[in-house]
């Protein structure tokens, strides 16, 4: 797949600056330095042979501003790394929102990190930052932002036409889980566009990345998302420790895995419960807590923490597991089984729940690549494409294990592909319990300080909700130059508007629960 | 004694009745209100697995009274955007079709407000006059969720009212009657269950609908409006359409008891306790499927009304009709 796609580009393209790198140390195979003039040819081509966006970031390097346009294949890894060099002081770039959709909010939030100008962009206006703020937060000099550029701050005014009207779903409401906001034009039940608002959860991250060395940014991937705190744990320390080349002992990747999948589980109930909420269903919401509770115990008695886990360490773990974990984790297990069965009774079969999210909400496989989609919401259209298989890390390549799919891609799907992908979560944590080895936790030799290698790298992982990747620039200091969130609910999110045209108000709020959204990962 | 005979010959035996006809309906009101409130939290709480009110008295048996006690003291609130007269109509206006219900009912032999040789046709027309208020107090909140909340109300109440008749209408042709006095005494021997399996089913889906109880509960469907048409009302206010709601659901329990389940009739136990014991059950029910299931879509529920319950409801009247004129 590299090589041919390396032809392809060579061969199509003249004058094309293509590098093949390293996989093991830049965590993508192909770096193209694109220009102004054979971006969209590039993009086009990436297009056609079915590629899907999986991030859009810039780094500011003083000297020019890069735009990284990052690009992998669902059918076989290759991922690819399109950048883009613009001035910068007069940051202009071609859009490619044309093209991949998801582009559009990734330019928006360039342009208001950077104030890079996208060409043909229709709206680019301000999508986390409403308060105002007069400079780019992302650059590393201070630039001021131009004086018609702060009047597009709370530029969004939503006019009214005869027989329509908006409904501001949210930042206050029931069903948004959390804050976003929605902004729908209805014309009665149904529902004309739907608008999201992004950033009333908006903490900047990205920036206290660039303030704090490599531990100290430990405790802050957990907070991005809450329920699946463990494996945006795990991104960010994998990433750094294949940044630095540090090898994990195999009892800590293990351990890794086994605690991995049951906050996965954790998530996933806390999505059902919410999920049935959002459909008028309480009591589900009930049972899910009671079996979420078990895994925050056992989880609590490890890492020390029931929320917002920070229990990995570069090279390791902070603490190693005892028998009790794994005699209460095999009792977990065998309960969980029994009560999946439960649920299915409960909910699946039940007639009302099948007519609200049978064929509601459905995403169409050609969508996918557009807006670079992952988790359970790419599963549900067929696409077997999970990183934990397609990108193994910690121990998920020595453990064998499905993953589920669904067929349509609507409501129906997303809720048995979270359902059976409970129960395999429960198979992985059974295998590797049996065949967690005995070791070191811990790797020798990590340095306190730690100082990566001049160079840039994207590890991915994959969490409750889809590929979490992180894309890190180290400039040989201990703090990161640049660190780079790819968060799946952000894209799966912006599937929301083309699913919710012309669907029912309460279809709308099904499809929205569908996708479990965590708007703090969002904003980031 | 004869001083009580005395008052009673000055203002009437009718008026007499009437009073205390009406006082005691207002008691029973909100005693079971006070208990549904208290059995829906246990319902819901023992569903769950969690054990609900217990601090405030014995079984927590005293908490709705300190909630109700909280309600009136809370400020009420009138959001600057209401039409006045409607937002501080509305609440007082759901409740008067309600207390009028409770006329006609005989909760005993003996013991009814008065019988009304058209009795049914009473309860019918009173419950209709609920959703006007739910229009009004939508329509004066001046907010879209309250809006749109009672829009389905509206379009809800009139699709079920229509089964809802439809399926009384069988009942009214073997007992050859409207009254609920004649209706209940012509069940001693078989309840009318018995020989109308579909027209209860009917009824009691209808009525969960004309309740807006889950999972009918669109007009209040918190996951997407909010809290529906009473979003913006607080204290008190809102405290009326709680008591509406508890008082409506009792209502229709206990049409269903008097004209499928035999109304008081019953052996050993005086004929009170069994028609409350039968009206507290299918109360039951509708709290088990509100915690049971979720919540229909709008236009399912239409459907449901239109292209199912009524054509269902016709044949068996037709067939109904049939049999008893052969």
């Amino acid at each position: 797949m590299v090589k041919t796609i390396f032809e392809d580009i060579k061969n199509s393209i003249k004058g094309i600056e293509i590098n093949e790198v390293s996989y093991a140390e830049r965590g993508y195979h192909l770096a193209v330095e694109a220009t102004k003039g054979n971006l969209l040819n590039i993009i086009g081509l990436l297009d056609k042979k079915r590629f899907y966006i999986a991030d859009m970031c810039c780094v500011d390097y003083v000297e020019y501003l890069e735009i990284v346009y990052l690009f992998n294949n669902h059918s076989s890894l290759c991922r690819i790394k399109v950048s883009l060099k613009v001035d910068p002081e007069r940051p202009v770039a071609p859009t490619i929102s044309h093209i991949y959709t998801m582009a559009h909010w990734y330019e928006r939030e360039i342009h208001e990190f950077f104030g890079v100008y996208f060409e043909g962009h229709d709206k680019l206006i301000y999508l986390f930052l409403h308060d105002g703020i007069d400079f780019y937060p992302l650059r590393k000099q201070r630039v001021s932002v131009p004086a018609e550029d702060l009047k597009l701050l709370n530029s969004f005014k939503p006019r009214e036409e005869e027989d329509t009207f908006f409904v501001n779903l949210g930042p206050q409401h029931p069903s948004t889980h959390g804050v976003l906001r929605v902004v729908i034009k209805m014309d009665g039940e149904y529902v004309i566009s739907a608008d999201p608002v992004l950033g009333y959860l908006h903490r900047m991250h990205e920036k206290m990345a660039e303030n704090r060395t490599y531990q100290q940014f430990l405790p802050n991937p957990a907070r991005m998302d809450y329920p699946g705190a463990l494996m945006f744990n795990l991104a960010h320390v994998a990433a750094v420790e294949k940044l630095c080349g540090i090898e994990v002992p195999e009892r800590a990747q293990y351990i890794r895995t086994i605690t991995c999948e049951l906050n996965r589980v954790a998530s996933h109930l806390l999505w059902i419960g919410a999920f049935l909420a959002d459909l008028g269903g309480l009591t589900p919401f009930l049972y899910a807590f009671d079996d979420r509770e078990n895994i925050l115990d056992i989880l609590e008695a490890v890492t020390g923490s029931r929320l917002t886990y920070c229990y990995f360490r570069f090279g390791g773990l902070y603490n190693d597991v005892d028998d009790n974990f794994v005699s209460e984790t095999k009792k977990f297990v065998k309960r969980m089984r029994e009560r999946l069965i439960m649920y299915d009774k409960l909910i699946t079969k039940n007639v009302i729940f099948i007519n609200r999210v049978k064929g509601i909400g459905t995403i169409k496989q050609d969508m996918v690549p557009k807006y670079g989609c992952s988790g359970p919401t790419i599963r549900s259209t067929g696409i077997p494409f999970d990183m934990r298989t397609h990108e193994p890390y910690a121990a998920y390549d020595k453990i064998d294990f499905e993953i589920p799919t669904g067929t349509v891609g609507d409501n129906m799907d997303r809720y048995t592909v979270r359902l059976s992908e409970m129960a395999i979560c429960l198979d992985i944590i059974e295998k590797a319990i049996a065949k967690l080895p005995s070791g070191p936790i811990n790797a020798e030799k990590v340095p306190k300080k730690l100082k990566p290698p001049k160079g840039d790298i994207y590890h991915a992982v994959e969490s409750t909700r889809g590929e979490t990747g992180v894309y890190i620039v180290s400039d040989e200091s201990d703090k990161p130059y640049r660190m780079r969130w790819r968060v799946p609910s952000f894209s799966n999110l912006m599937t929301f508007p083309a699913l919710a045209k012309g669907s029912l108000i309460a279809d709308a709020i099904a499809t929205m629960g569908s996708f479990d959204l965590v708007i703090p990962e969002i904003d980031r | 004694m004869n001083e009580l005979k005395c008052i009673i010959s000055i203002i009437g035996e009718e008026t007499t009745r009437a009073v205390i006809g009406l006082v005691g309906v207002m008691i029973l009101v909100v005693v079971n209100a006070l208990i549904l409130t208290w059995a829906e939290r246990k319902v819901a709480g023992h569903m769950q697995r969690r054990i609900a009110a217990k601090e405030v008295g014995p079984f927590g048996l005293i908490q709705p009274i300190a909630d109700s006690l909280k309600l009136l003291c809370k400020e009420l609130i009138t959001p600057h955007h209401v039409e006045r007269p409607l937002f501080y109509l509305a609440p007082t206006l759901i409740f008067l079709p309600v207390l009028v219900s409770f006329v006609v009912i005989p909760f005993d032999a003996y013991l009814q407000v008065k019988d009304i040789n058209v009795g049914i046709l009473v309860i019918l027309a009173f419950s209709s006059l609920s959703v006007l208020s739910i229009l009004i107090a939508g329509w004066g909140s001046n907010n879209k969720y309250s809006l749109i909340g009672s829009i389905r109300s509206v379009a809800q109440n009139i699709a079920y009212e229509i089964p809802l008749l439809l399926s009384l209408l069988p009942i009214i042709i073997i007992a050859q009657s409207f009254s609920l006095r004649d209706i209940v005494e012509a069940q001693k021997g078989l309840w009318f269950v018995v020989y109308q399996p579909f027209a209860f089913l009917i009824f009691f889906t209808a009525s969960v609908a004309e309740t807006n109880r889950t999972p009918f509960d669109l007009p209040e469907a918190e996951s997407e409006l909010v809290a529906g048409f009473h979003t913006e009302y607080s204290g008190m206010r809102f405290a009326l359409f709680f008591l509406a709601e508890y008082t409506n659901i009792f209502i229709v329990s206990a049409i269903a008891t008097t004209f499928f389940l035999g109304g008081y009739n019953g052996p050993i136990l005086p004929g009170i306790i069994w028609f409350f014991i039968k009206t507290y059950f299918l109360v039951f029910v509708i709290l088990w499927m509100r915690w049971t299931f979720p919540r229909v879509r709008f236009d399912q529920l239409l459907n449901l009304s239109w292209k199912i319950l009524i054509p269902v409801a016709l044949v068996n009247l037709i067939v109904t009709g049939g049999i008893l004129k052969l």
